[in-house]
Order: structure tokens, then C-alpha cells, then sequence
């Protein structure tokens, strides 16, 4: 005991130095510690000493009118109401209390101080219990001994020991006034190894004679997750609370100790399991939409079963929980309930289990095609927020696998044929958009043929969503490439039990017939839509993906756009669009000359076709004429015109009207920059701006203005001829020659 | 039910003449407009193999099977299907069941009228284990009666649960063995020894289930996919749901559509050489304001000859071909009396004395000798259902 004084002492000289800065405790601690300690030793701590007589007391001591004792009690009460008792002080006092040495009534009034500084030793509790079965305590002290231990439950260091006396506290369970008490403690220290045939067998029999106490359920509602062979249980949904709190007394004190002492008691709750509260108020007909609750199941037919140490995904609650337990959790008994938890996911994920994946797929499949292909709840209207939660569950759930679900795939491509294109629009499009590569041979069957007849006959908008979804999903497409070329080689060739492996030259044909698809919606969808810039947007989006595939993702392989995106895209009335194009343009340039670098140093086997490189300079020396030399309409050129149709137009000089200056998307510009080159000038002269330096500043005027993709695209692909004010300042330049 | 036209036993004297004009028809370009919806069945048979063996973890590998899941998209009447639609059968052969199968068992299935659904894959069903079922389905039903009261399992209960094994239903070694099972219920008032009543019983069967699906399937998996219940619906929904619960499966209606229902006329008009069906009764509804029940009723014999004369040959396969020309003889004679045009609306209910069936999922099997027959249509009609 001497020995534990001692620690003990240290303990609160951590705490009463409190009150000074942190940096001072930090730093003299030791010192202060050991000074102290000495001082203390000499003179002989008050509490150390009331703790010494309380240890050392005797029993059938007269507490009435014993000085010492109060003085004493007082001295220790202080001190668990200000800063807590430590731990050794606890185990005193709670010996001191449980064994009625003084009588029940010391018993009650040190229970109400015993408000512990950091935290409970376990052997302390277990003695108590001890006392508890021998002694003859009155109930109601019991009752307070039990709703403190309850209430510093989880401060109690470990409870190896109190599961050890699982059997004696369970005996307890048949006193009425102390069964929901005892109920409560035994909730917290089941696990599986404690739910036996006989401990059932005795809670039932309770049950009946007591009737249908809360505790009584909740407790067999834990033995049911631990072995629902032994016990079938439905709660009704206003009992799914859980147990009340027992710490009123000490409520308060508590919560000022741990404040004082810094140390609350972590609560984790990082991860949460989601769905455990439902409205339960769903009709039966909308019974497939629901979300299984998770729960154990009654087959034990897993490996780690006959060891009986198993962890139900249930009782899952916190992610070192999950890296605590990870060999020996148990999978629910309806895969559909991990789609609430994301921790279960995480589990999922890690344990790739062929089969539970199947069962997941299996109701997940089930649940998409009664809804929408079947639709045996005829009323649909009814349904569809329930359809929106469980597509939106389903969507966060694949972004955090990061993956589709197979029978997530197999339902869109039955219900693209379906689809009006309006219902869960941003749910479906969303779900298609994370679809794996789809081989070449049946990309057209399956994903062109019904997004091809939705998108001819939709609004703009939806136009325009299509065409991101189809962005994701290539970027998708792009991203798995990226990570597995890496990790298997260049060779993707999976040996598999499939039929079918995809090989790299597979994926890149896929990929092919995605972007073509995609530029051919997007040519046609321009027309139809008089080129809007809303949708050219998201057209360049998806060309801003595609152009930099070698680049960014290791993909040997470059598309260009066509005609029908290109065009519009240079003679779009935004400036935008039109820098957009300029940042394409020169991220093409960059992959197409790293390619080319690439295919002369390794010699590899992979190129990029001439006709890729002939259509990059054909786009790239129209642009260079059309923007900055002012040539236009010259025979040989993509786009002619006949000479007396351009004299019937009266549009003087003709070829000029798409350079920088006179292009509708930078004429705004050019007369801003006209306005404040020359203020003074009464008349407008964009011409003059071609001439000397002002051509030079102009370009500085519109990279200042933030078209930074057109600056890119100036700089890597005009060189400038040093000689200025000459009338012809720039001189396209052809670097990616086709071999 | 107001603009019920009941024609009973019309007879077909003038038949002759429409079925010589029906094989005229046959030979140039076959029933045209009869075929609008059944025709998009046409679907290519491909591999299913491996769909459901898909290992999740590389992404390029998965997306090999909705390659191939994909090649056997199907588009009927409004269903979508991975599986093949069949477009011929083999005709019913006659079968004494009975040899097979213990008698007092068949006599539980026939001749009552069952309620249809389908059953996706259970998940760990051992045919071993079925006493510890009972018990556990005895708990369950008890326990979710009686909300907020524990109940221990294998306990004596007000409601006792007997599953049991159909022996010799099966037809081929991957079909797995008929599942029955029955809810007895003690009355209130009953006195100790007196016999408890059934008042719930349902089972659930394959027979002759598509091989390569169920091949596909891994060994924790049995597939039982029809289930066919009888009893209150408070019960259907419990056992549905401790199914759920215990094999991780999932339930759903299955209806019969219009083509099955038509098979299942032409099925039993084929065994009437041997059984006499005594008459065959089609009911339509009429998509008009307020529908239209029409029930049409037909002389077995007038039936038997229509049948046999758009018969092709006699190959041992019925085609679709035979069955939609069948209807549709049908149809036109009752055309040409009535000027009513029954193809614009939908077949509801076909009924003979070896069975009947109804759209809406129900059907009654009168007669032993078909059973597999009728059952192996069903089970493919609930093997169509299934999401993977």
C-alpha cells in the first residue's frame, strides 16, 4: 500500500499543477515532482494519510462522532469532487465502502464521491462484486453501487476479468429491483462466448414472469446478434432506444472533473453505421427498396465459427474496431444491409469474397429490376423517393468501392433500352458513367444504340449531361488503365477463368470506339443545337480527357477531334470555347511530340498512325492562318469559298475576318485594347494594331486577360520571326512532321 | 364485368374453311400482325457461363461478363431478360409422377391452386438441415407475431413448421429437391391431442432448371426458384421474409405473361389424346371503357383438331410458330362471329380440366401426369426473373 501511495501522490501532483502555464509544467514537472515528493514525505499529505486510515481501518469502527473518520472522509471527499480520485484511491475506497466495515451508511456517502481522475482499476470492481454476492448491502446501496459502475463503466481499464465473473454477475439477474441494472452492466460485457442455451432459457423464464421489460429485450436482442439459433426476437421499433442512463448522481460532478482534468473519454465516431433508425412506415409494396438492417446471420458454416470468435459486422462501430477484429468478423445475414454502413464496405472490400459479392449483386440486382424493368409496385409515383434514396445509396456506395457493382451494369444496359431519359436522370447517368471498359465488340449493342436514340431526342440539357457522363466514364476507364498498366506491365492480359481476356490492344479499341462515338454525338449534337456554347463546353471538356491520354495516363493512343467539333469550336462566338481549343491544341501538340520522342528512342512496336499526325497539322495550320496570318478562303484550304460568293458578301478583306483582332469572340477585346492604345483617336482602326509593337502588346493584352490555354497554344506552336515591323509578324510552324 | 361476353362451346363448323385459310397463310409470310410483341424474343443464345463465377476484384476482368450477360439481352413484352426465351418445347409427355415421387406427397400439389413467386439463389440451404429450420421458422413466425417478446427456438409454440423433401421432382442432377412446406396452427380452444391445421403450406422447386445457370452458380449457392404458397398473406410475407433473412435471398411476384399463358393452353391441348381435357377456357380483357372480360370457351375436340392441323409434323418439338398460329386460329374464328378482335387485347386466364393458370401468378394443377411439364415452364419463367 505504501508503494501505491507513493504513485498515487505523483498522480495528483500531475493534477494540482494545473493551475499553472503548460509550458512551465512541461518543463520543471520532474523537477517539481521530485521536490515536492520530498516536502510531502516530511510532512505527510493529508489525503495520503486519510487514504492510509481508510485502508487500514477496522471493522466495527463507531462512525458516529468519530472525528478522525470525517475529518478523513472530508479530506477524500474533497478531493474526488474536485479533481477525482486516483486510481489506487478508488480501489480504497470502493474496498473500504463494499465491505461495510463502517456500515451501509458510509457506504452510501463514499459512493457518491467516488468520481475517478483518469481511471477505474478493474480488480477494484471485481472486489466490489465479491462484496457484493458475500455482504449484506441494502438494495438500494447495491442499486448505486451498480448505476456507478455503470456509469464509469467505460473508464474501467479492461474487463477481462469482470467477463471472467460473467456467471456471478448474471446471478444477480433474477433480484427485481436490480435486473435492469444488472441487465445493463451484462449488455455491456456480453460477447459471444457468454450467450449459452441456459443463460437464454433463464431470461425468458423472466421475461415471462416479468413481462416485457425493455432491459429484458434489449439484452436478448444482444444475445440474438450473438446467436440467433438460440433466440428469435422482434423489437418493436419504439424500443430500439436503448438503455437509459443511471449516472444522475454523479453527472455532474463527473463532467467537472473531466473538464478540469482535460481527459474526457474519446468518443469516436468516425464511421457510422447509417441506416440502424429507419421510418419503418414504408408499405410492404415498396418492400424491395429497403435497405436490409444489418444483422447476424443464423448459419455457421464460416471457418472461424467453431472457435466461437466471432465478430458480428453488427457490433461494428468504429474503424480500429474493424482493425482489431479483421480476421474474424462475420458477414451479415443479408449482404444488402452493407450498403448503410461504411465501414462494412470497407470490410467488404478488403475480404473480396467471391460469393458475398454474388449475394450482394443478387439483391442489388433484384431490388433495380422490380423497381424499374418489372415494376410489380404499380404505383410508381409512390416509390420513386424511395428509388432516388436507394440510387443515391447506391452511387455513394460504388464512389467510395470506387467501382461498379456488376449487377448495377447488367440493369443499365436493359434499362438504357427503357429509359426515357428524364426519370433519376442524374442517378442514371451517374450509375453509367462508372461502368467498367466495355469490350469493343458489343460497346455499340449495349451503350451506343439506346444513348444514341435518348440523345438525338432530348432537350439540350440532356445533351449535355450525356456527353459529361460519357467524360467520366472515359476518365474512369482511363484512371483503372492507368493503375493496372502499372501494376501488371504494359501487357494487360489477365489470366482468368474468363473467356475473354482484355488485352491492351482491347482496352485501347474500346477507348477508340468510345471517343469516335463520342465526337460523332458531338458533331451531330452541335448542328442540332445551332452550336451552343453550353454544350460546346462540355464537348471540350470531354477533348481536354482525350487529348492529353498519352500523357496523363500512359495510353498510347491519340484521337482527334472532328471537323464537326473543331470548326465550331474556332469560329465559336466566345472567347472561351475558343481558348479552350487553343489548350487542346497545345496538349495535343505536347503528347503527339513525346509519342513520336518515345516511338524513335524505344522502338516499340506501338505508333500513332500517320493519318493522326496529318490531322493534327492540317487543324494546327489552319489555325495558325486563320488567327494569326489572316488567311482564309485560299484554295487548298479545309473550308473554300468561291471567290464571287465572298465578292457577293461585300464583307471587305474577306480572309482577315477570323484573325485575332476580327474574330467575333476577341473583337470586344480589340477594340477595349484600340480604346486604350489610342484615346485620342476619333476613328477606329483595328488594322493599325497588326502594325510594329501594338501587335506584340495585343497579345500580351489578351494573355493578361486570363486566355492562358491561347497563350500556351501561341508560344509552343508560332515561332516569331525576331525581324519586327515587318508587315507579316508570324509564320505558323508545322513541328510534329509525319514520318 | 358488365360487358362480359360469355360464348360457351362455340361451335366451329365452319372451321374447315378458316383452318385451310390458315395454312395458306402459314405458307407465305405466317401470322404477321400477330406477332408484334412476341416476336422481339428472338434473342441469340449465348454463353451464360461465368456471369455469376465473376471474381470482382480487377476491373478489366469484370467487365468481361457484361460482355457477355450483354450478347443475351433479351426484350419482351415489356421484360428484360439475361436468359434465352425457348421457342420450342418438347411435348408433354404423360408421366406417372407417382413412381417417383411418394404419392401422399403429390397429392399435396395437385389440386389446389397456388400463388407464384420467384426466388433468387439461396445462399447456405442445406437439405440436411431442415428440422433445425422448422424450429427456427416455428421462432421467427411466433416471435414477429408477438412484437417485444423473446422467444427461445425449439420451443413447443402455438405454431408448428414442418419442412420436408419432394423426392423425385427433380429432373436432372442440378436440379435441386423440392422443398415442401407446411404451418400448422393449434386452435385456441383445441384440447391437447387434437390435430393441429395446416394453415399455411408452400414449396419451392426447380424442375429441369437451365443447366448452364445453375452450373454457374457457386456451391454455397442452391437455386429453388419457384416458389408456389398457399395460405394468408400475413404468412407468405413472414416465411418471404425468415427466407430473406436466413439465405439471403430475394422474393418477388411472378406473373404469367400472355406467350406463357398461351403455352400452357397449347401444353395441356396436347395431352388431350391421352386425358380428356373436357374444355378449354381462354379469357381476354378487352382494353376498352369499362374493360371488356371476355371468356371464350372451347369444345376439346374442335381444340384438338385446330391443334393438330397447324401442327407442322410430328416431331416430338412444339414451336412457338404452332402455338401463336393456334391463338390465332382461335381468334379469327371468334372474328368472324363477333367481330371482336381479341388480339387487341390480353389473354388473362387459361383454364382445362388438367389445370389452369392465371395471369396474375396463380395456378392450379388438376392432374400428376403433366406436373413436370408445367413445372419446368415455370421454372423457367422464374429463372427469367433473376437480376443476375
Amino acid at each position: 500500500m505504501a508503494k501505491a501511495a507513493n504513485l498515487s501522490k505523483s498522480d495528483l501532483d500531475s493534477s494540482s499543477g494545473s493551475d499553472l502555464s503548460v509550458s512551465s509544467r512541461t518543463s520543471n514537472r520532474s523537477l517539481r515532482v521530485v521536490e515536492k515528493e520530498r516536502r510531502k514525505n516530511e510532512a505527510g499529505d493529508p489525503f495520503l494519510l486519510a487514504l492510509k486510515y481508510f485502508s487500514e481501518v477496522e471493522a466495527g469502527t463507531p462512525c458516529i462522532g468519530n472525528d478522525v473518520l470525517e475529518r478523513n472522509l472530508v479530506q477524500v471527499e474533497r478531493v474526488g469532487l474536485s479533481r477525482g480520485l486516483p486510481p489506487e484511491a478508488i480501489s480504497v475506497m470502493l474496498d473500504y465502502a463494499m465491505s461495510l466495515r463502517m456500515g451501509g451508511m458510509m457506504c452510501v456517502r463514499v459512493l457518491k464521491f467516488l468520481i475517478p481522475a483518469t481511471m477505474v482499476p478493474q480488480e477494484a470492481v471485481v472486489r466490489a462484486v465479491a462484496w457484493l454476492c458475500v455482504s449484506k448491502i441494502a438494495i438500494s446501496t447495491q442499486v448505486l453501487f451498480l448505476r456507478w459502475v455503470l456509469t464509469v463503466f467505460d473508464m474501467i481499464d479492461s474487463k477481462d476479468n469482470l467477463r471472467a465473473i460473467y456467471g456471478f454477475i448474471f446471478h444477480f439477474v433474477t433480484e427485481e429491483n436490480l435486473s435492469p441494472y444488472i441487465c445493463h452492466l451484462l449488455y455491456l460485457l456480453t460477447r459471444r462466448e457468454s450467450v449459452r442455451p441456459f443463460r437464454v432459457r433463464k431470461l425468458l423464464d423472466l421475461q415471462t414472469k416479468m413481462g416485457r421489460q425493455p432491459f429484458l429485450l434489449l439484452l436478448l436482442s444482444l444475445y440474438k446478434v450473438f446467436c440467433p439459433e438460440l433466440v428469435a426476437l422482434a423489437l418493436p421499433s419504439r424500443m430500439r432506444s436503448g438503455f437509459k442512463n443511471h449516472n444522475s448522481t454523479w453527472k455532474a460532478a463527473l463532467s467537472a472533473v473531466q473538464k478540469r482534468n482535460n481527459s474526457q473519454v474519446s468518443s469516436d465516431i468516425s464511421l457510422t453505421l447509417g441506416v440502424k433508425h429507419k421510418t419503418n412506415s414504408r408499405k410492404r409494396k415498396y418492400h424491395h427498396l429497403e435497405v436490409p438492417s444489418l444483422s447476424s446471420s443464423v448459419q455457421r458454416n464460416s471457418p472461424f465459427s467453431s472457435s466461437r470468435k466471432v465478430f458480428p459486422l453488427e457490433q461494428l462501430h468504429t474503424f480500429p474496431q474493424l482493425l482489431d477484429n479483421l480476421h474474424r468478423i462475420e458477414l451479415p445475414s443479408q449482404m444488402g444491409s452493407l450498403l448503410g454502413s461504411s465501414l462494412a464496405l470497407c470490410y467488404l472490400d478488403y475480404v473480396q469474397d467471391d460469393s458475398a459479392f454474388l449475394r450482394l449483386n443478387f439483391w442489388l440486382g433484384h431490388a433495380l429490376h422490380e423497381e424499374f424493368l418489372f415494376c410489380s409496385g404499380d404505383g410508381s409515383s409512390g416509390s420513386s423517393s424511395g428509388a432516388l434514396h436507394l440510387l443515391n445509396r447506391l452511387l455513394s456506395t460504388q464512389h467510395f468501392l470506387q467501382e461498379g457493382f456488376s449487377s448495377t451494369e447488367g440493369f443499365l444496359y436493359k434499362f438504357l433500352n427503357v429509359w426515357d431519359g428524364s426519370l433519376l436522370r442524374p442517378q442514371i447517368l451517374g450509375l453509367l458513367s462508372g461502368i467498367p471498359v466495355v469490350p469493343s465488340s458489343c460497346i455499340n449493342q449495349l451503350l451506343f444504340e439506346p444513348l444514341v436514340q435518348l440523345f438525338f431526342t432530348s432537350t439540350l440539357f440532356f445533351k449535355c449531361s450525356v456527353i459529361d457522363c460519357l467524360n467520366n466514364m472515359l476518365l474512369k476507364w482511363l484512371t483503372w488503365h492507368s493503375v493496372y498498366a502499372l501494376e501488371d506491365g504494359l501487357d494487360i492480359s489477365f489470366h482468368s477463368h474468363t473467356p475473354m481476356n482484355m488485352t491492351l490492344s482491347g482496352f485501347m479499341d474500346s477507348v477508340v470506339e468510345l471517343v469516335r462515338f463520342v465526337g460523332r454525338l458531338s458533331a451531330v449534337g452541335l448542328q442540332l443545337e445551332g452550336c451552343h456554347s453550353l454544350l460546346l463546353s462540355f464537348i471540350l471538356d470531354f477533348y481536354e480527357t482525350v487529348c492529353d491520354m498519352f500523357l496523363k495516363y500512359g495510353l498510347p493512343l491519340v484521337v482527334m477531334p472532328p471537323v464537326g467539333v473543331f470548326y465550331p469550336a474556332l469560329f465559336a462566338t466566345d472567347p472561351v470555347s475558343l481558348d479552350r481549343l487553343g489548350y487542346i491544341m497545345y496538349r495535343y501538340k505536347k503528347n503527339l511530340t513525346s509519342a513520336k520522342c518515345q516511338q524513335q528512342e524505344t522502338k516499340q512496336a506501338f505508333h500513332i498512325s500517320r493519318q493522326t499526325y496529318r490531322e493534327f497539322n492540317h487543324y494546327l495550320s489552319f489555325m495558325v492562318s486563320c488567327l494569326w496570318n489572316s488567311k482564309m478562303f485560299l484554295p487548298g484550304m479545309a473550308i473554300e469559298v468561291d471567290q464571287e460568293l465572298l465578292s457577293l458578301s461585300k464583307v471587305a478583306e474577306p480572309w482577315t475576318s477570323f484573325d485575332l483582332i476580327h474574330h467575333p469572340a476577341f473583337l470586344g477585346y480589340a477594340l477595349d485594347f484600340h480604346h486604350k492604345c489610342w484615346p485620342e483617336r476619333k476613328e477606329m482602326d483595328l488594322n493599325s494594331i497588326k502594325a510594329g509593337k501594338q501587335w506584340d502588346w495585343y497579345l500580351e493584352f489578351l494573355f493578361s486577360q486570363g486566355f492562358q490555354g491561347l497563350q500556351q497554344f501561341v508560344q509552343s506552336s508560332i515561332t516569331r520571326r525576331s525581324a519586327a515591323g515587318t508587315n507579316d509578324q508570324g509564320q505558323g510552324d508545322r513541328q510534329p512532321t509525319n514520318s | 364485368m358488365l360487358n362480359d361476353a360469355v360464348i360457351d362451346y362455340c361451335s366451329l363448323s365452319r372451321f374447315q374453311l378458316h383452318h385451310g385459310k390458315a395454312r395458306c397463310s402459314k405458307s407465305t409470310s405466317g401470322c404477321v400482325f400477330f406477332s408484334v410483341m412476341e416476336e422481339r424474343s428472338s434473342i441469340v443464345k449465348t454463353s451464360l457461363n461465368n456471369v455469376l463465377a465473376q471474381r470482382k476484384s480487377k476491373s478489366y476482368r469484370r467487365s468481361m461478363r457484361s460482355c457477355v450477360e450483354a450478347t443475351n439481352l433479351g426484350y419482351t413484352s415489356g421484360h428484360l431478360t439475361a436468359l434465352r426465351i425457348p421457342r420450342s418445347r418438347r411435348t408433354p409427355k404423360s408421366r406417372d409422377i407417382t413412381k417417383q415421387v411418394d404419392p401422399d406427397q403429390v397429392a399435396l400439389l395437385v389440386k389446389k391452386e397456388w400463388e407464384l413467386s420467384y426466388v433468387t439463389p439461396l445462399y447456405q440451404f442445406r437439405h440436411t438441415q431442415l428440422k433445425s429450420y422448422s424450429k427456427h421458422l416455428s421462432a421467427f413466425i411466433v416471435s414477429e407475431k408477438q412484437q417485444g417478446l423473446a422467444i427461445e427456438v425449439g420451443q413447443e409454440l402455438g405454431f408448428k413448421v414442418n419442412f420436408s423433401v419432394v423426392l423425385g421432382l427433380a429432373e436432372t442432377d442440378e436440379d435441386a429437391e423440392t422443398v415442401f412446406i407446411q404451418i400448422l396452427s393449434r386452435q385456441v380452444f383445441a384440447a391437447k391431442d387434437d390435430a393441429q391445421k395446416v394453415v399455411w403450406s408452400g414449396w419451392l422447386t426447380c424442375v429441369n432448371g437451365d443447366l448452364e445457370y445453375l452450373r454457374s452458380l457457386p456451391s454455397e449457392f442452391v437455386s429453388l426458384p419457384l416458389l408456389c404458397t398457399r395460405g394468408p398473406e400475413s404468412l407468405t410475407v413472414l416465411v418471404k421474409s425468415w427466407f430473406e433473412k436466413t439465405f439471403d435471398c430475394c422474393f418477388g411476384p411472378l406473373g404469367i405473361n400472355s406467350t406463357n399463358l398461351q403455352w400452357l393452353a397449347a401444353l395441356w391441348i396436347g395431352c388431350h389424346p391421352t386425358i380428356n381435357i373436357q374444355y378449354l377456357k381462354l379469357v381476354w380483357t378487352l382494353p376498352t371503357l369499362p374493360p371488356m372480360d371476355v371468356k371464350y370457351t372451347i369444345h376439346p375436340q374442335d381444340a384438338w383438331e385446330l391443334w393438330d392441323s397447324v401442327r407442322q409434323d410430328d416431331t416430338t418439338d412444339v414451336s412457338i410458330e404452332e402455338v401463336t398460329r393456334f391463338i390465332k386460329g382461335l381468334q379469327s374464328h371468334f372474328f368472324r362471329h363477333f367481330r371482336i378482335e381479341l388480339s387487341a387485347g390480353s389473354l388473362m386466364q387459361v383454364s382445362t380440366a388438367l389445370g389452369s393458370s392465371h395471369h396474375s401468378g396463380k395456378i392450379k394443377i388438376a392432374s400428376p401426369t403433366y406436373i413436370t411439364t408445367i413445372l419446368q415452364l415455370l421454372t423457367e419463367c422464374a429463372l427469367l426473373k433473376m437480376p443476375i
